[in-house]
């Protein structure tokens, strides 16, 4: 057997990810069922240099992962739906300094404290939404352990490379799943980092408008004069108010995304080119679809499955393409609450194709049997 | 995909996690995909635990327990947990003493002396590696030194005798059942 094959949980593959790409901060403060993320933290870091904080509550543990990256350090927190809900106004910080950092965030069930212990899919929206006003965010939902281990290195390279947050978003399943992992399946590549100001001093514009729409970051003891605010801000870094300004700053982040879609978008197909029903799923209700898919294939069914790995910005391209060129009749959407991610979908489809749910709060993963009969009723 | 599963169901405390491990790790090493899904409640000791392995070539469609091969039951606590998962391919391995009165029905259901064995050997504790010796034996899944390999390297070095012989009685255990 070789070294590089092992069997992992999907939490640890988050942490073993995040410093295989460079991450070298881990501020946190544990939570059900995330707390694997930061126990295999501050066993590793301190092995290769970095360091683990284990901080006074959420609010502080994002406070600090922000502070480490502008510091000029890649850094990363972990969390689960309550903590991540406390995250929200130093994440909204982020988006707005454009400050790359992770957010491994293990979904459990809500509201509230919910079911700490059992699995959700709740937070898609409060991924997307959950900080206030405009701005541009990546979120990354891996369905598999290796997947845990492969998006938690992109969530650091997208985050250092477009100079912005980027969550990790896993269900419960998928974090305490154990699965076996050839971790030399990710090929070894260049280590990534942001841009870096270079050129004169004198006059430095922190938020600099380029041709790529990332402004470089000052490294911190090169000598650039900075100012950085939450506030909204001219290219100067200083605040502004004056409509055109403030226009243009917040519309540049968003349009940075936009500018940068092709390298962010992911996601996988499959069985979908004869297709007259797709499922869009994610997480382990995604691992679920895939199962249904080959059994209902197997009893003669058209079925086929579209699974965002990017799930915001949501590849909207493709699953207008994957429905348009199958001719599906319908597509249907299992997911762990009570209809979010359908909320996108049919946003996409605008009617093309009508959206059926299937959902389940109650704790407990969606099976393939479940989705295999819901399709069968949808094809009937 | 073609899945093996297995569970290991019992009373918390009984190292049923730590035997799906050891399982998991020795087929790792064969070149099998394994996922395993653990229960996972506010508890520490007592109560209902269970393990479940899902083993596959390349990774699993799905990785939770969808229809049983085997299920170990070592305590009376993993009862009526696990039925909806068993069917004609499933093989019942029930702790004689622990679990009077397990599952029956249209599967094989084999209730064997694991506790009592590892009593025998002078700690019941080692009862989840008798377990593990034979299913290792019934199932086929892997060499048994490939596995025994495991549990001398996943278990503390002072209980490597006796974990041996939890594992050569475990294996001895698996003849066939008499008619």
């Amino acid at each position: 057997m070789s070294a590089t094959i092992r069997n992992l949980e999907g939490n640890e593959a988050c942490a073993l990810g995040a410093i295989r790409a460079g991450c070298r901060f881990f501020a946190g403060y544990p939570i059900t069922p995330s707390s694997e993320v930061a126990e295999v933290m501050a066993r590793e870091l301190p092995k290769v240099g970095g360091t683990f904080i284990q901080m006074e509550d959420e609010i502080a543990s994002m406070g600090a992962v922000i502070g480490a990256s502008m510091g000029g350090v890649k850094a990363m927190t972990a969390t689960s739906g309550p903590g991540f809900s406390l995250k929200q106004e130093n994440l909204g910080y982020a988006c707005g300094a454009e400050i790359p950092c992770v957010i491994v965030n293990v979904m459990r069930g809500g509201p509230s404290t919910g079911m700490p212990t059992r699995p959700a899919q709740g937070d898609i929206m409060q991924a997307r939404w959950g900080t206030h006003g405009d701005h541009a965010i990546i979120v990354l939902a891996p369905a598999s352990v290796a997947e845990a281990y492969s998006e938690t290195i992109r969530a650091v390279e997208l985050s250092e490379t477009l100079r912005v947050p980027v969550v990790v978003l896993l269900d419960e399943v998928i974090g305490h799943l154990t699965e076996t992992v050839d971790l030399a399946a990710v090929p070894e590549t260049p280590e990534v980092w942001r841009k870096f100001a270079t050129g004169p001093r004198e006059g430095f514009q922190p938020y600099a408008v380029t041709e790529d729409l990332i402004p470089p970051m000052p490294r911190p003891g090169d000598g650039y004069r900075a100012h950085c605010t939450g506030l909204t801000h001219a290219p100067g870094g200083f605040p502004t108010q004056v409509p055109e300004v403030a226009t243009a700053a917040v519309t540049r982040t968003t349009d940075k995304l936009a500018l940068h879609r092709a390298r962010i978008e992911s996601w996988r197909v499959q069985d979908a080119e004869d297709a007259d029903l797709l499922i869009v799923a994610i997480g382990i209700s995604a691992r679920a679809a895939r199962q249904a898919v080959r059994d209902l294939r197997a009893e003669g069914l058209k079925v086929g499955l579209v699974r965002p790995v990017t799930l915001w910005p949501f590849p909207e391209d493709a699953l207008r393409e994957t429905v348009a060129r199958s001719g599906a009749r319908a597509v249907l959407v299992p997911e762990m609450n009570q209809g979010q991610l359908v909320l996108e979908v049919e946003r996409v489809l605008a009617g093309r194709a009508p959206a059926l749910r299937l959902n389940r709060i109650d704790g407990q993963p969606i099976t393939p049997d479940e989705i295999a009969a819901a399709a069968r009723e949808a094809l009937t | 995909m073609a899945t093996t599963e297995i569970r290991f169901s019992g009373s918390g405390g009984q190292g049923l996690l730590l035997s799906a491990r050891i399982l998991a790790a020795a087929l790792a090493r064969q070149g099998r995909n394994v996922a395993q899904s653990n229960a996972y409640e506010p508890v520490s000791r007592g109560g209902l635990s269970r393990s479940d392995l899902v083993i596959s070539e390349g990774e699993a469609d799905f990785p939770l327990a969808r229809r049983l091969d085997y299920l170990l039951i070592l305590d009376a606590a993993g009862l009526g947990v696990s039925d909806h998962l068993l069917s004609p391919r499933s093989l019942v391995l029930a702790d004689a003493e622990l679990v009077p009165d397990p599952p029956r029905g249209d599967f094989a259901t084999r209730a064997l002396p694991f506790v009592e064995t590892a009593r025998s050997l002078g700690n019941p504790r080692v009862t989840n590696i008798v377990a593990l010796g034979t299913l290792c034996a019934l199932s086929g899944l892997c060499p048994p030194e490939v596995l025994l390999d495991r549990v001398l390297a996943m278990t503390p070095a002072k209980f490597d005798r006796l974990n041996r012989d939890a594992f050569a009685a475990g294996l001895a255990m698996a003849v066939p059942e008499p008619v």
